[in-house]
């Protein structure tokens, strides 16, 4: 159990694994599982918008 | 529960009908309308055809009930609340009758002397949110008003935040057309409300006493008619006197409706639909109420959504009368609303 980064609800789940990718289920935020053993989250790296450069 | 309304051919009425038809711990007994007597309720409300057979009867013929429900015109209500108290078990105001404690109040929003200020006191504000103890006991119930709902649920929570000061919060409302009422005149023709985007009330709106009385905030109320037939956005700007960051206004707002079952925190970060929308709120009873932070002008938009018949209203009084009834909250009260629509 963890909070999440941007809005401090708190988030879990036992059956993730490290890299796995979730939003939080209050905010809506990309979450990245960085830990397992204490469960710990980042925020997830998001993908740029390429406008066609 | 034998149940009675007063005043059932409205909007709020018809919505009214809509779910008690379908509670199932509810008999529908009587319905009066002046205008509609004899006929029956579908007539007035299409929507309700084949659900019941019921007829609207005159207010003359109203026999006792268990609880009543008065979704008469402002001003109606004030005058025999008394006798309706006497020959039911809890009455359920959707008017603005008993709204405001302050009895002074009403010659300055509604243009009338209360003849009844004894029983100003003794209405219980029907929000669940903040009064659910006192609505377990309760014999007047007084529902709010759509933008009043809005607002309060946006703002309440905010109150004890230090940095909210004792400045006026500007609200910025908008309404759809069955917010007016049934009888809403030359204002609701085709002609002059299709394409509105009308300051009907940039100052002086009634419901600026019922949230400054629910707040204990000066209120700056502006409200806006546009085009839709339900919803209520209330966008409600707080000029702050520190700086406050997202996570506080999540922690704020979770401990105030992390458990209630019609108030939803939407700030979303992905998505269509990332703050209060009314558009899927409509049939509803949910009440959703979202943030933002703008640093550059130190201030926080509190922003609500709701149907101005749903949890503005009818689906509110439910949420009352199941509270008060002792049934569980969300009895007839479940619909989700719809998307797209």
């Amino acid at each position: 159990m963890t909070q999440c980064p941007e809005c401090d609800a708190t988030v879990e789940n036992p059956t993730m694994i490290v890299g796995e990718v979730f939003p939080c289920p209050d905010c809506g935020t990309e979450l990245e599982v960085s830990g397992l053993e204490p469960f710990a989250v980042v925020l997830a790296p998001q993908e740029a918008e390429d406008w066609g450069e | 529960m034998n149940v009675a309304v007063v005043g059932g051919s409205g909007y709020v009425g018809g919505e009214l009908l809509r779910l008690l038809l379908h509670h199932p711990d509810v008999e529908l007994a009587q319905v009066t309308s002046v205008h509609w007597a004899g006929k029956p309720i579908a007539r007035a409300h299409p929507n309700l055809r084949g659900a019941s057979s019921l007829r609207f009867v005159s207010p003359a013929d109203l026999r006792p009930a268990e609880a009543l429900f008065v979704a008469t015109p402002h001003g109606e209500a004030m005058a025999r609340m008394p006798e309706w108290l006497a020959s039911s078990g809890f009455v359920i105001d959707l008017t603005a009758d008993h709204r405001l404690h302050d009895a002074a109040a009403y010659p300055r929003y509604y243009r009338a002397d209360h003849p009844h200020p004894e029983l100003l006191t003794q209405a219980v504000p029907g929000l669940p949110e903040f009064y659910r103890n006192e609505l377990r006991a309760a014999r007047l119930i007084a529902v709010p008003g759509c933008i009043a709902t809005a607002s309060i649920l946006a703002l309440r929570p905010l109150v004890g935040l230090t940095g909210v000061p004792d400045r006026p919060v500007v609200i910025d409302a908008k309404s759809g057309s069955s917010a007016s009422g049934r009888e809403s005149g030359p204002a609701g023709a085709h002609a002059e409300r299709s394409g509105v985007m009308r300051a009907y009330a940039p100052a002086g709106h009634r419901h600026t006493a019922e949230i400054e009385q629910e707040t204990g905030l000066t209120v700056a109320l502006s409200a806006h008619a546009v085009e839709a037939v339900r919803g209520v956005l209330a966008t409600c700007h707080v000029f702050l006197s520190r700086p406050v960051e997202e996570k506080e206004l999540w922690r704020t707002y979770r401990a105030a409706y992390g458990s209630e079952p019609f108030v939803r925190i939407v700030h979303d970060s992905d998505g269509l639909y990332r703050e209060p929308e009314p558009k899927i709120l409509a049939g509803s009873n949910y009440c959703d109420v979202g943030f933002a932070v703008d640093a550059h002008a130190q201030r926080l938009v509190a922003i609500a959504a709701l149907d101005n018949l749903g949890k503005g209203a009818a689906g509110n009084a439910v949420q009352c009368f199941n509270v008060r009834a002792g049934r569980p909250e969300t009895t007839a009260l479940d619909f989700p609303g719809l998307h797209p629509i």
